[in-house]
Protein backbone atom coordinates (compact mmCIF):
# COMPACT_ATOMS: atom_id res chain seq x y z
CA UNK A 1 0.00 0.00 0.00
CA UNK A 2 1.19 3.49 -0.74
CA UNK A 3 0.27 6.73 0.97
CA UNK A 4 0.05 10.18 -0.60
CA UNK A 5 -0.38 13.12 1.73
CA UNK A 6 -1.07 16.58 0.34
CA UNK A 7 -1.22 19.78 2.37
CA UNK A 8 -2.24 17.99 5.54
CA UNK A 9 -3.04 20.49 8.26
CA UNK A 10 -4.43 20.25 11.76
CA UNK A 11 -5.45 23.05 14.05
CA UNK A 12 -6.51 22.47 17.66
CA UNK A 13 -8.42 25.69 18.17
CA UNK A 14 -5.84 28.35 17.34
CA UNK A 15 -2.90 26.02 17.79
CA UNK A 16 -1.38 24.80 14.55
CA UNK A 17 -0.20 21.25 15.24
CA UNK A 18 0.48 20.13 11.66
CA UNK A 19 1.25 22.71 9.04
CA UNK A 20 0.44 21.83 5.42
CA UNK A 21 2.69 18.80 5.17
CA UNK A 22 3.01 16.74 2.02
CA UNK A 23 4.86 13.47 1.55
CA UNK A 24 4.58 10.04 0.02
CA UNK A 25 5.16 6.62 1.44
CA UNK A 26 5.96 4.05 -1.20
CA UNK A 27 4.53 0.59 -1.27
CA UNK A 28 6.63 -1.92 0.62
CA UNK A 29 8.91 0.51 2.40
CA UNK A 30 9.51 1.17 6.07
CA UNK A 31 8.95 4.87 6.45
CA UNK A 32 10.20 6.54 9.61
CA UNK A 33 8.42 9.59 10.95
CA UNK A 34 10.76 11.32 13.37
CA UNK A 35 10.38 14.39 15.46
CA UNK A 36 10.80 15.76 18.97
CA UNK A 37 7.93 15.67 21.45
CA UNK A 38 5.06 17.89 20.33
CA UNK A 39 6.32 18.14 16.75
CA UNK A 40 3.12 16.72 15.28
CA UNK A 41 4.08 13.05 14.79
CA UNK A 42 1.19 11.44 16.62
CA UNK A 43 -1.28 14.00 15.29
CA UNK A 44 -0.21 13.11 11.76
CA UNK A 45 -0.45 9.41 12.42
CA UNK A 46 -3.90 9.78 13.97
CA UNK A 47 -5.05 11.60 10.83
CA UNK A 48 -3.60 8.85 8.64
CA UNK A 49 -5.45 6.21 10.65
CA UNK A 50 -8.83 8.05 10.52
CA UNK A 51 -8.84 8.73 14.27
CA UNK A 52 -8.51 12.46 13.78
CA UNK A 53 -10.13 14.66 11.17
CA UNK A 54 -7.71 16.93 9.33
CA UNK A 55 -8.49 20.63 9.18
CA UNK A 56 -7.21 20.73 5.62
CA UNK A 57 -5.47 18.47 3.17
CA UNK A 58 -5.90 15.14 1.53
CA UNK A 59 -4.80 11.62 2.35
CA UNK A 60 -4.90 9.03 -0.40
CA UNK A 61 -4.01 5.46 0.48
CA UNK A 62 -3.75 2.96 -2.33
CA UNK A 63 -5.82 5.26 -4.52
CA UNK A 64 -8.62 5.65 -1.98
CA UNK A 65 -9.36 9.07 -0.58
CA UNK A 66 -9.45 8.43 3.15
CA UNK A 67 -12.04 11.15 3.77
CA UNK A 68 -14.47 9.62 1.29
CA UNK A 69 -14.15 5.90 1.74
CA UNK A 70 -12.05 4.69 4.66
CA UNK A 71 -13.61 1.21 4.87
CA UNK A 72 -11.39 -0.71 2.38
CA UNK A 73 -8.30 0.94 3.84
CA UNK A 74 -9.27 0.20 7.42
CA UNK A 75 -9.57 -3.49 6.57
CA UNK A 76 -5.96 -3.52 5.41
CA UNK A 77 -4.58 -1.32 8.13
CA UNK A 78 -2.95 -2.30 11.43
CA UNK A 79 -2.37 0.18 14.21
CA UNK A 80 -0.07 -0.02 17.21
CA UNK A 81 -0.62 3.13 19.25
CA UNK A 82 1.87 4.62 21.68
CA UNK A 83 0.03 3.19 24.68
CA UNK A 84 -0.66 -0.54 24.60
CA UNK A 85 -4.45 -0.48 24.26
CA UNK A 86 -5.24 -4.02 25.25
CA UNK A 87 -8.20 -5.19 27.30
CA UNK A 88 -6.64 -5.96 30.65
CA UNK A 89 -9.72 -7.82 31.91
CA UNK A 90 -9.37 -10.36 29.11
CA UNK A 91 -6.70 -12.96 28.48
CA UNK A 92 -4.20 -12.61 25.65
CA UNK A 93 -6.08 -15.28 23.76
CA UNK A 94 -9.41 -13.47 24.14
CA UNK A 95 -7.84 -10.17 23.09
CA UNK A 96 -6.55 -11.77 19.91
CA UNK A 97 -9.83 -13.52 19.18
CA UNK A 98 -11.74 -10.28 19.66
CA UNK A 99 -9.46 -8.45 17.24
CA UNK A 100 -9.56 -11.27 14.73
CA UNK A 101 -13.36 -11.13 14.71
CA UNK A 102 -13.28 -7.35 14.47
CA UNK A 103 -11.19 -7.60 11.30
CA UNK A 104 -13.26 -10.49 9.97
CA UNK A 105 -10.41 -12.99 9.92
CA UNK A 106 -11.99 -16.25 8.70
CA UNK A 107 -13.13 -18.40 11.61
CA UNK A 108 -11.03 -21.35 10.41
CA UNK A 109 -7.81 -19.31 10.55
CA UNK A 110 -8.27 -17.37 13.81
CA UNK A 111 -6.92 -19.92 16.24
CA UNK A 112 -3.92 -20.84 14.10
CA UNK A 113 -2.92 -17.21 13.60
CA UNK A 114 -3.38 -16.41 17.28
CA UNK A 115 -1.22 -19.35 18.28
CA UNK A 116 1.47 -18.42 15.79
CA UNK A 117 1.60 -14.84 17.07
CA UNK A 118 1.55 -15.83 20.73
CA UNK A 119 4.44 -18.20 20.11
CA UNK A 120 6.35 -15.58 18.13
CA UNK A 121 5.97 -13.09 20.95
CA UNK A 122 6.67 -15.65 23.66
CA UNK A 123 3.20 -15.30 25.18
CA UNK A 124 1.82 -18.73 24.41
CA UNK A 125 2.36 -20.15 27.89
CA UNK A 126 0.50 -17.21 29.41
CA UNK A 127 -2.28 -17.08 26.84
CA UNK A 128 -4.96 -17.80 29.45
CA UNK A 129 -3.69 -15.29 32.01
CA UNK A 130 -5.59 -12.03 32.26
CA UNK A 131 -3.58 -9.20 30.71
CA UNK A 132 -3.82 -7.16 33.93
CA UNK A 133 -1.12 -9.52 35.24
CA UNK A 134 1.19 -8.89 32.28
CA UNK A 135 4.33 -6.75 32.37
CA UNK A 136 4.64 -3.65 30.22
CA UNK A 137 6.73 -5.52 27.66
CA UNK A 138 4.23 -8.37 27.45
CA UNK A 139 1.36 -5.94 26.91
CA UNK A 140 3.36 -4.21 24.19
CA UNK A 141 4.01 -7.48 22.42
CA UNK A 142 0.34 -8.42 22.68
CA UNK A 143 -0.65 -5.00 21.35
CA UNK A 144 1.51 -5.58 18.28
CA UNK A 145 0.17 -9.10 17.86
CA UNK A 146 -3.37 -7.71 17.90
CA UNK A 147 -2.43 -5.18 15.23
CA UNK A 148 -1.17 -7.79 12.81
CA UNK A 149 -3.48 -10.75 13.34
CA UNK A 150 -5.41 -9.79 10.19
CA UNK A 151 -2.14 -9.56 8.23
CA UNK A 152 -2.39 -5.89 7.32
CA UNK A 153 -0.66 -4.58 4.24
CA UNK A 154 -0.17 -1.21 5.94
CA UNK A 155 1.04 -1.09 9.51
CA UNK A 156 1.26 2.04 11.66
CA UNK A 157 3.51 1.81 14.69
CA UNK A 158 3.72 4.65 17.19
CA UNK A 159 6.83 4.34 19.37
CA UNK A 160 6.81 0.54 19.40
CA UNK A 161 9.81 -0.15 21.63
CA UNK A 162 10.47 2.52 24.31
CA UNK A 163 10.63 1.08 27.80
CA UNK A 164 11.12 -2.47 26.59
CA UNK A 165 14.02 -4.74 27.47
CA UNK A 166 16.65 -5.48 24.85
CA UNK A 167 15.22 -8.88 23.98
CA UNK A 168 11.68 -7.59 23.44
CA UNK A 169 13.03 -4.69 21.40
CA UNK A 170 15.02 -7.05 19.20
CA UNK A 171 12.00 -9.33 18.74
CA UNK A 172 9.79 -6.43 17.70
CA UNK A 173 12.34 -4.96 15.32
CA UNK A 174 12.89 -8.38 13.80
CA UNK A 175 9.17 -8.78 13.32
CA UNK A 176 8.85 -5.37 11.66
CA UNK A 177 11.53 -6.41 9.18
CA UNK A 178 9.85 -9.75 8.65
CA UNK A 179 6.47 -8.11 7.97
CA UNK A 180 8.11 -5.68 5.61
CA UNK A 181 9.85 -8.50 3.78
CA UNK A 182 6.43 -10.07 3.31
CA UNK A 183 5.23 -6.88 1.61
CA UNK A 184 3.74 -4.84 4.45
CA UNK A 185 4.26 -1.11 4.20
CA UNK A 186 5.31 0.19 7.61
CA UNK A 187 4.80 3.73 8.90
CA UNK A 188 6.97 4.02 11.99
CA UNK A 189 6.53 7.01 14.25
CA UNK A 190 9.39 7.28 16.67
CA UNK A 191 11.79 9.55 18.44
CA UNK A 192 14.27 6.72 18.75
CA UNK A 193 16.68 7.75 16.06
CA UNK A 194 18.75 4.60 16.08
CA UNK A 195 15.63 2.51 15.61
CA UNK A 196 14.74 4.53 12.54
CA UNK A 197 18.31 4.29 11.30
CA UNK A 198 18.29 0.51 11.60
CA UNK A 199 14.82 -0.10 10.19
CA UNK A 200 13.77 2.61 7.79
CA UNK A 201 14.19 2.86 4.04
CA UNK A 202 13.34 6.55 4.25
CA UNK A 203 12.67 8.96 7.07
CA UNK A 204 10.84 12.25 7.39
CA UNK A 205 11.78 14.62 10.17
CA UNK A 206 8.92 16.75 11.40
CA UNK A 207 9.52 19.79 13.56
CA UNK A 208 7.01 22.40 14.69
CA UNK A 209 4.38 20.75 12.51
CA UNK A 210 6.41 20.98 9.31
CA UNK A 211 8.46 18.44 7.41
CA UNK A 212 12.03 19.60 7.89
CA UNK A 213 13.70 16.85 5.88
CA UNK A 214 12.76 13.70 4.06
CA UNK A 215 15.17 11.21 2.52
CA UNK A 216 17.00 7.96 3.12
CA UNK A 217 18.98 7.90 6.38
CA UNK A 218 22.29 7.71 4.52
CA UNK A 219 21.50 10.61 2.20
CA UNK A 220 20.43 12.72 5.16
CA UNK A 221 23.73 11.96 6.83
CA UNK A 222 25.57 12.92 3.66
CA UNK A 223 23.76 16.24 3.59
CA UNK A 224 24.99 16.99 7.08
CA UNK A 225 28.69 16.31 6.69
CA UNK A 226 29.38 19.37 8.84
CA UNK A 227 28.33 17.42 11.88
CA UNK A 228 31.20 14.97 11.63
CA UNK A 229 33.01 14.40 14.88
CA UNK A 230 36.16 13.16 16.55
CA UNK A 231 35.71 11.01 19.62
CA UNK A 232 38.54 10.71 22.10
CA UNK A 233 39.00 8.89 25.41
CA UNK A 234 41.89 10.14 27.56
CA UNK A 235 43.67 8.76 30.59
CA UNK A 236 43.20 10.35 33.04
CA UNK A 237 39.78 11.32 31.67
CA UNK A 238 40.08 15.09 31.81
CA UNK A 239 38.90 17.34 29.02
CA UNK A 240 39.35 20.89 30.22
CA UNK A 241 40.56 23.01 27.34
CA UNK A 242 39.24 20.79 24.56
CA UNK A 243 36.66 23.44 23.72
CA UNK A 244 39.49 25.81 22.90
CA UNK A 245 40.68 23.69 19.98
CA UNK A 246 40.22 25.69 16.80
CA UNK A 247 38.69 22.92 14.74
CA UNK A 248 35.94 21.98 17.21
CA UNK A 249 32.53 23.57 16.93
CA UNK A 250 30.93 21.77 19.86
CA UNK A 251 32.37 19.56 22.57
CA UNK A 252 30.15 17.06 24.32
CA UNK A 253 31.16 14.73 27.16
CA UNK A 254 29.82 11.24 26.52
CA UNK A 255 30.54 8.93 29.44
CA UNK A 256 34.33 8.58 29.70
CA UNK A 257 34.79 10.03 26.21
CA UNK A 258 34.62 13.41 24.60
CA UNK A 259 33.00 14.03 21.26
CA UNK A 260 34.22 17.06 19.33
CA UNK A 261 32.00 18.10 16.42
CA UNK A 262 33.82 19.55 13.44
CA UNK A 263 33.60 20.18 9.74
CA UNK A 264 37.29 19.24 9.35
CA UNK A 265 38.05 16.04 11.25
CA UNK A 266 41.55 15.53 9.81
CA UNK A 267 42.81 18.84 11.19
CA UNK A 268 41.08 18.30 14.48
CA UNK A 269 42.70 14.88 14.90
CA UNK A 270 46.15 16.48 14.99
CA UNK A 271 44.93 19.16 17.38
CA UNK A 272 43.59 16.53 19.76
CA UNK A 273 46.88 14.62 19.67
CA UNK A 274 48.78 17.87 20.38
CA UNK A 275 46.38 18.59 23.22
CA UNK A 276 47.01 15.16 24.77
CA UNK A 277 50.81 15.41 24.36
CA UNK A 278 50.97 18.89 25.85
CA UNK A 279 49.12 17.71 28.97
CA UNK A 280 50.86 14.34 29.13
CA UNK A 281 47.56 12.46 28.75
CA UNK A 282 47.39 8.97 27.30
CA UNK A 283 45.04 8.58 24.34
CA UNK A 284 42.99 5.47 25.13
CA UNK A 285 40.99 5.67 21.91
CA UNK A 286 40.60 8.14 19.09
CA UNK A 287 38.22 7.87 16.17
CA UNK A 288 36.48 9.97 13.58
CA UNK A 289 32.75 9.58 13.15
CA UNK A 290 30.45 10.52 10.32
CA UNK A 291 27.21 12.22 11.24
CA UNK A 292 24.74 9.81 12.80
CA UNK A 293 21.06 10.07 12.06
CA UNK A 294 20.75 11.37 15.60
CA UNK A 295 23.16 14.19 14.76
CA UNK A 296 21.10 15.02 11.68
CA UNK A 297 17.92 14.97 13.75
CA UNK A 298 19.39 17.19 16.43
CA UNK A 299 20.81 19.56 13.85
CA UNK A 300 17.47 19.89 12.08
CA UNK A 301 15.39 20.20 15.21
CA UNK A 302 17.90 22.53 16.84
CA UNK A 303 18.03 20.48 20.00
CA UNK A 304 21.72 19.87 20.57
CA UNK A 305 24.24 19.88 17.77
CA UNK A 306 22.03 22.40 16.05
CA UNK A 307 22.27 24.60 19.10
CA UNK A 308 25.66 25.57 17.67
CA UNK A 309 24.70 26.40 14.11
CA UNK A 310 28.01 27.88 13.22
CA UNK A 311 27.99 29.73 9.95
CA UNK A 312 31.23 30.19 8.01
CA UNK A 313 31.68 33.66 9.41
CA UNK A 314 30.99 32.50 12.91
CA UNK A 315 33.46 29.68 12.46
CA UNK A 316 36.14 32.27 11.73
CA UNK A 317 35.34 34.16 14.86
CA UNK A 318 35.04 30.95 16.90
CA UNK A 319 31.73 32.09 18.25
CA UNK A 320 28.87 29.89 19.30
CA UNK A 321 31.19 27.29 20.74
CA UNK A 322 30.15 25.72 23.94
CA UNK A 323 31.15 23.00 26.31
CA UNK A 324 28.41 20.53 27.22
CA UNK A 325 28.52 18.23 30.16
CA UNK B 1 -22.60 -5.49 -6.07
CA UNK B 2 -25.56 -6.87 -4.18
CA UNK B 3 -23.35 -9.61 -2.74
CA UNK B 4 -20.89 -6.92 -1.66
CA UNK B 5 -23.55 -5.05 0.28
CA UNK B 6 -24.95 -8.22 1.79
CA UNK B 7 -21.49 -9.25 2.90
CA UNK B 8 -20.80 -5.81 4.29
CA UNK B 9 -24.09 -5.86 6.21
CA UNK B 10 -23.25 -9.29 7.58
CA UNK B 11 -19.84 -8.04 8.64
CA UNK B 12 -21.31 -5.00 10.36
CA UNK B 13 -23.84 -7.08 12.29
CA UNK B 14 -21.12 -9.52 13.35
CA UNK B 15 -18.88 -6.64 14.44
CA UNK B 16 -21.62 -4.98 16.48
CA UNK B 17 -22.24 -8.31 18.18
CA UNK B 18 -18.52 -8.75 18.75
CA UNK B 19 -18.30 -5.33 20.43
CA UNK B 20 -21.34 -6.11 22.58
CA UNK B 21 -20.06 -9.48 23.74
CA UNK B 22 -16.63 -8.07 24.51
CA UNK B 23 -18.12 -5.22 26.56
CA UNK B 24 -20.36 -7.65 28.45
CA UNK B 25 -17.32 -9.66 29.48
CA UNK B 26 -15.16 -6.66 30.27
CA UNK B 27 -17.55 -4.25 31.97
CA UNK B 28 -20.60 -5.98 33.45
CA UNK B 29 -18.83 -6.85 36.66
CA UNK B 30 -17.01 -3.53 37.04
CA UNK B 31 -17.93 -1.68 40.27
CA UNK B 32 -19.20 1.34 38.31
CA UNK B 33 -21.67 -0.77 36.38
CA UNK B 34 -22.85 -2.66 39.45
CA UNK B 35 -23.28 0.55 41.42
CA UNK B 36 -24.98 2.72 38.79
CA UNK B 37 -26.60 -0.02 36.75
CA UNK B 38 -27.68 -2.68 39.22
CA UNK B 39 -27.95 -1.25 42.71
CA UNK B 40 -29.12 2.28 41.92
CA UNK B 41 -32.58 1.39 40.51
CA UNK B 42 -33.29 -0.83 43.51
CA UNK B 43 -32.16 1.89 45.92
CA UNK B 44 -34.42 4.34 44.11
CA UNK B 45 -37.33 1.95 44.20
CA UNK B 46 -37.07 1.20 47.91
CA UNK B 47 -36.43 4.87 48.77
CA UNK B 48 -39.67 5.97 47.18
CA UNK B 49 -41.85 2.93 47.71
CA UNK B 50 -41.29 1.72 51.27
CA UNK B 51 -44.16 2.49 53.68
CA UNK B 52 -46.44 3.51 50.88
CA UNK B 53 -49.63 1.72 50.14
CA UNK B 54 -48.97 -0.06 46.86
CA UNK B 55 -50.08 -3.33 45.32
CA UNK B 56 -47.30 -5.78 44.47
CA UNK B 57 -48.15 -5.59 40.76
CA UNK B 58 -47.94 -1.82 40.82
CA UNK B 59 -44.56 -2.06 42.54
CA UNK B 60 -43.27 -4.52 39.94
CA UNK B 61 -44.43 -2.29 37.07
CA UNK B 62 -42.63 0.65 38.68
CA UNK B 63 -39.50 -1.37 39.37
CA UNK B 64 -39.36 -2.65 35.77
CA UNK B 65 -39.58 0.90 34.43
CA UNK B 66 -36.83 1.93 36.83
CA UNK B 67 -34.51 -0.95 35.96
CA UNK B 68 -34.87 -0.54 32.21
CA UNK B 69 -34.32 3.18 32.54
CA UNK B 70 -31.54 3.47 35.11
CA UNK B 71 -29.62 0.36 34.19
CA UNK B 72 -29.69 0.87 30.43
CA UNK B 73 -28.67 4.52 30.66
CA UNK B 74 -25.78 3.73 33.02
CA UNK B 75 -23.62 1.82 30.52
CA UNK B 76 -22.75 4.49 27.94
CA UNK B 77 -21.49 7.19 30.33
CA UNK B 78 -19.36 4.62 32.12
CA UNK B 79 -17.89 2.51 29.32
CA UNK B 80 -17.07 4.93 26.51
CA UNK B 81 -15.11 7.55 28.52
CA UNK B 82 -13.27 4.72 30.29
CA UNK B 83 -12.31 3.20 26.93
CA UNK B 84 -11.20 6.60 25.70
CA UNK B 85 -8.95 6.96 28.73
CA UNK B 86 -7.44 3.50 28.27
CA UNK B 87 -6.99 3.99 24.53
CA UNK B 88 -9.09 0.95 23.69
CA UNK B 89 -11.77 3.10 22.06
CA UNK B 90 -9.24 3.99 19.34
CA UNK B 91 -9.05 0.30 18.53
CA UNK B 92 -12.79 0.30 17.82
CA UNK B 93 -12.79 3.59 15.93
CA UNK B 94 -9.94 2.42 13.69
CA UNK B 95 -11.58 -0.92 12.98
CA UNK B 96 -13.31 -1.56 9.65
CA UNK B 97 -16.87 -0.89 10.76
CA UNK B 98 -19.18 2.06 10.53
CA UNK B 99 -19.75 4.44 13.41
CA UNK B 100 -23.41 3.37 13.49
CA UNK B 101 -22.35 -0.25 13.94
CA UNK B 102 -20.15 0.72 16.87
CA UNK B 103 -22.93 2.76 18.44
CA UNK B 104 -25.47 -0.02 17.99
CA UNK B 105 -23.04 -2.47 19.56
CA UNK B 106 -22.56 -0.14 22.51
CA UNK B 107 -26.32 0.46 22.77
CA UNK B 108 -26.90 -3.29 22.99
CA UNK B 109 -24.45 -3.50 25.92
CA UNK B 110 -26.60 -1.26 28.12
CA UNK B 111 -29.84 -2.70 26.77
CA UNK B 112 -28.90 -6.30 27.52
CA UNK B 113 -27.69 -5.35 30.99
CA UNK B 114 -31.00 -3.62 31.65
CA UNK B 115 -32.97 -6.57 30.35
CA UNK B 116 -31.01 -8.92 32.60
CA UNK B 117 -31.55 -6.77 35.70
CA UNK B 118 -35.24 -6.30 34.80
CA UNK B 119 -35.71 -10.05 34.42
CA UNK B 120 -34.19 -10.49 37.86
CA UNK B 121 -36.67 -7.95 39.26
CA UNK B 122 -39.48 -9.67 37.40
CA UNK B 123 -38.47 -13.07 38.71
CA UNK B 124 -38.58 -11.79 42.28
CA UNK B 125 -41.95 -10.13 41.63
CA UNK B 126 -43.49 -13.25 40.12
CA UNK B 127 -42.02 -15.87 42.43
CA UNK B 128 -41.95 -14.02 45.77
CA UNK B 129 -44.92 -11.69 45.45
CA UNK B 130 -46.99 -13.79 43.06
CA UNK B 131 -47.46 -11.02 40.55
CA UNK B 132 -49.38 -11.98 37.42
CA UNK B 133 -48.27 -10.49 34.10
CA UNK B 134 -51.41 -9.36 32.31
CA UNK B 135 -49.95 -8.91 28.84
CA UNK B 136 -46.58 -10.68 28.41
CA UNK B 137 -46.14 -9.50 24.83
CA UNK B 138 -46.24 -5.89 26.00
CA UNK B 139 -43.74 -6.72 28.71
CA UNK B 140 -41.35 -8.04 26.06
CA UNK B 141 -41.90 -4.95 23.91
CA UNK B 142 -41.44 -2.66 26.89
CA UNK B 143 -38.25 -4.33 28.02
CA UNK B 144 -36.72 -4.40 24.55
CA UNK B 145 -37.73 -0.95 23.35
CA UNK B 146 -37.28 0.76 26.70
CA UNK B 147 -33.83 -0.74 27.25
CA UNK B 148 -32.63 0.14 23.76
CA UNK B 149 -34.03 3.65 23.92
CA UNK B 150 -32.55 4.43 27.34
CA UNK B 151 -29.24 2.83 26.49
CA UNK B 152 -29.05 5.10 23.43
CA UNK B 153 -29.88 8.02 25.72
CA UNK B 154 -27.00 7.10 28.02
CA UNK B 155 -24.71 6.77 25.02
CA UNK B 156 -25.23 10.46 24.25
CA UNK B 157 -23.41 11.24 27.49
CA UNK B 158 -20.80 8.62 26.73
CA UNK B 159 -20.16 10.30 23.40
CA UNK B 160 -19.22 13.62 24.97
CA UNK B 161 -15.50 14.01 24.28
CA UNK B 162 -14.00 13.39 27.71
CA UNK B 163 -11.65 10.71 29.00
CA UNK B 164 -12.93 10.43 32.54
CA UNK B 165 -16.25 8.69 33.28
CA UNK B 166 -16.72 10.99 36.28
CA UNK B 167 -16.97 14.00 33.96
CA UNK B 168 -20.18 12.67 32.38
CA UNK B 169 -21.62 10.64 35.26
CA UNK B 170 -22.76 13.79 37.05
CA UNK B 171 -24.71 15.39 34.18
CA UNK B 172 -26.12 12.03 33.08
CA UNK B 173 -27.29 11.25 36.64
CA UNK B 174 -28.84 14.69 36.92
CA UNK B 175 -30.77 14.16 33.72
CA UNK B 176 -31.91 10.72 34.77
CA UNK B 177 -33.14 12.01 38.13
CA UNK B 178 -34.89 14.87 36.42
CA UNK B 179 -36.66 12.55 34.01
CA UNK B 180 -37.53 10.19 36.81
CA UNK B 181 -39.49 12.80 38.73
CA UNK B 182 -41.44 14.16 35.79
CA UNK B 183 -42.30 10.83 34.19
CA UNK B 184 -45.13 9.36 36.20
CA UNK B 185 -43.01 6.72 37.90
CA UNK B 186 -43.54 7.85 41.44
CA UNK B 187 -46.60 10.01 40.85
CA UNK B 188 -49.01 8.33 38.42
CA UNK B 189 -49.89 10.32 35.32
CA UNK B 190 -53.56 10.36 36.28
CA UNK B 191 -52.76 12.16 39.52
CA UNK B 192 -50.62 14.85 37.90
CA UNK B 193 -51.72 18.39 37.26
CA UNK B 194 -52.26 19.25 33.56
CA UNK B 195 -49.03 21.25 33.45
CA UNK B 196 -47.01 18.45 35.05
CA UNK B 197 -48.60 15.93 32.72
CA UNK B 198 -47.62 18.05 29.73
CA UNK B 199 -44.03 17.94 30.98
CA UNK B 200 -44.31 14.20 31.52
CA UNK B 201 -45.26 13.67 27.89
CA UNK B 202 -41.85 15.03 26.90
CA UNK B 203 -40.07 12.20 28.69
CA UNK B 204 -39.71 8.78 27.03
CA UNK B 205 -39.72 7.23 30.50
CA UNK B 206 -43.40 8.20 30.78
CA UNK B 207 -44.20 5.91 27.87
CA UNK B 208 -42.02 3.11 29.24
CA UNK B 209 -43.82 3.29 32.59
CA UNK B 210 -47.19 3.37 30.86
CA UNK B 211 -46.26 0.35 28.75
CA UNK B 212 -45.15 -1.52 31.88
CA UNK B 213 -48.49 -0.63 33.47
CA UNK B 214 -50.25 -2.10 30.45
CA UNK B 215 -48.07 -5.21 30.63
CA UNK B 216 -48.23 -5.91 34.36
CA UNK B 217 -51.47 -4.28 35.52
CA UNK B 218 -53.35 -4.63 32.27
CA UNK B 219 -54.20 -0.93 32.18
CA UNK B 220 -52.40 2.24 31.19
CA UNK B 221 -53.36 5.81 30.68
CA UNK B 222 -52.03 6.12 27.14
CA UNK B 223 -52.56 4.02 24.05
CA UNK B 224 -50.13 1.10 24.08
CA UNK B 225 -49.22 1.70 20.43
CA UNK B 226 -48.32 5.28 21.23
CA UNK B 227 -46.00 3.99 23.97
CA UNK B 228 -44.37 1.55 21.56
CA UNK B 229 -43.92 4.08 18.76
CA UNK B 230 -42.51 6.76 21.07
CA UNK B 231 -39.96 4.35 22.55
CA UNK B 232 -38.98 3.07 19.11
CA UNK B 233 -38.60 6.52 17.59
CA UNK B 234 -36.87 8.04 20.62
CA UNK B 235 -34.35 5.18 20.58
CA UNK B 236 -33.46 5.99 16.98
CA UNK B 237 -33.41 9.74 17.58
CA UNK B 238 -31.14 9.35 20.59
CA UNK B 239 -28.47 7.92 18.29
CA UNK B 240 -28.26 11.16 16.30
CA UNK B 241 -26.59 13.31 18.99
CA UNK B 242 -24.13 10.47 19.61
CA UNK B 243 -23.19 10.41 15.92
CA UNK B 244 -22.74 14.18 15.92
CA UNK B 245 -20.67 14.09 19.11
CA UNK B 246 -18.43 11.38 17.67
CA UNK B 247 -17.80 13.48 14.57
CA UNK B 248 -17.04 16.42 16.83
CA UNK B 249 -14.69 14.25 18.92
CA UNK B 250 -12.84 13.26 15.75
CA UNK B 251 -12.12 16.92 15.12
CA UNK B 252 -10.89 17.43 18.67
CA UNK B 253 -8.77 14.29 18.74
CA UNK B 254 -10.67 12.26 21.35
Amino acid sequence: MDIRVQGLTKYYGDFLAVDHISFEVHQGEIFGFLGPNGAGKTTTQRMLTTLLEPTEGRIVINGHDLARDPYPIKRQMGLVPEESNVYTELTAWDNLMFTARLYRVPRSERAARARELLETFDLWKKRDVKVENYSKGMRRRLSIAMAIIHRPTLLFLDEPTPGLDAQSTRTIRGLIRQLNDAGTTVFLTTHQIEEANQLCDRVAIINHGQIAAIDTPERLKQAFRRVQSVEVALDPPVGEGLEALLGATTVVKMGDKWRLYTDDPSTLLFQVMDYARSRELRVVSLSTLGPSLEDVFLEITGQQVGAVRRTDEQAGKRRGRRMKR
Amino acid sequence: MKDGWARRLGDEIAQALNVTLKDMRVYYLRPGMIMFGFLMPFFMFFSFSVRREMAAAQGVARLLALTTFFTAAAAGPFIVPLERRLGTYDRLLAAPMSLLTLLLGKTAVGALFAIGVSLFALLVGVTVFGVYIAQPELLVAGLLLGSCSFSALGLIFGSIPVRNPGDVQMPSTLLRWGLLFISGVFIPLAEMSPAARLLAYLSPLTYAQDLMNHAVLGVGLLNRWLDIVVLLVSGMLFLLPSIWLHHHSRKLGY
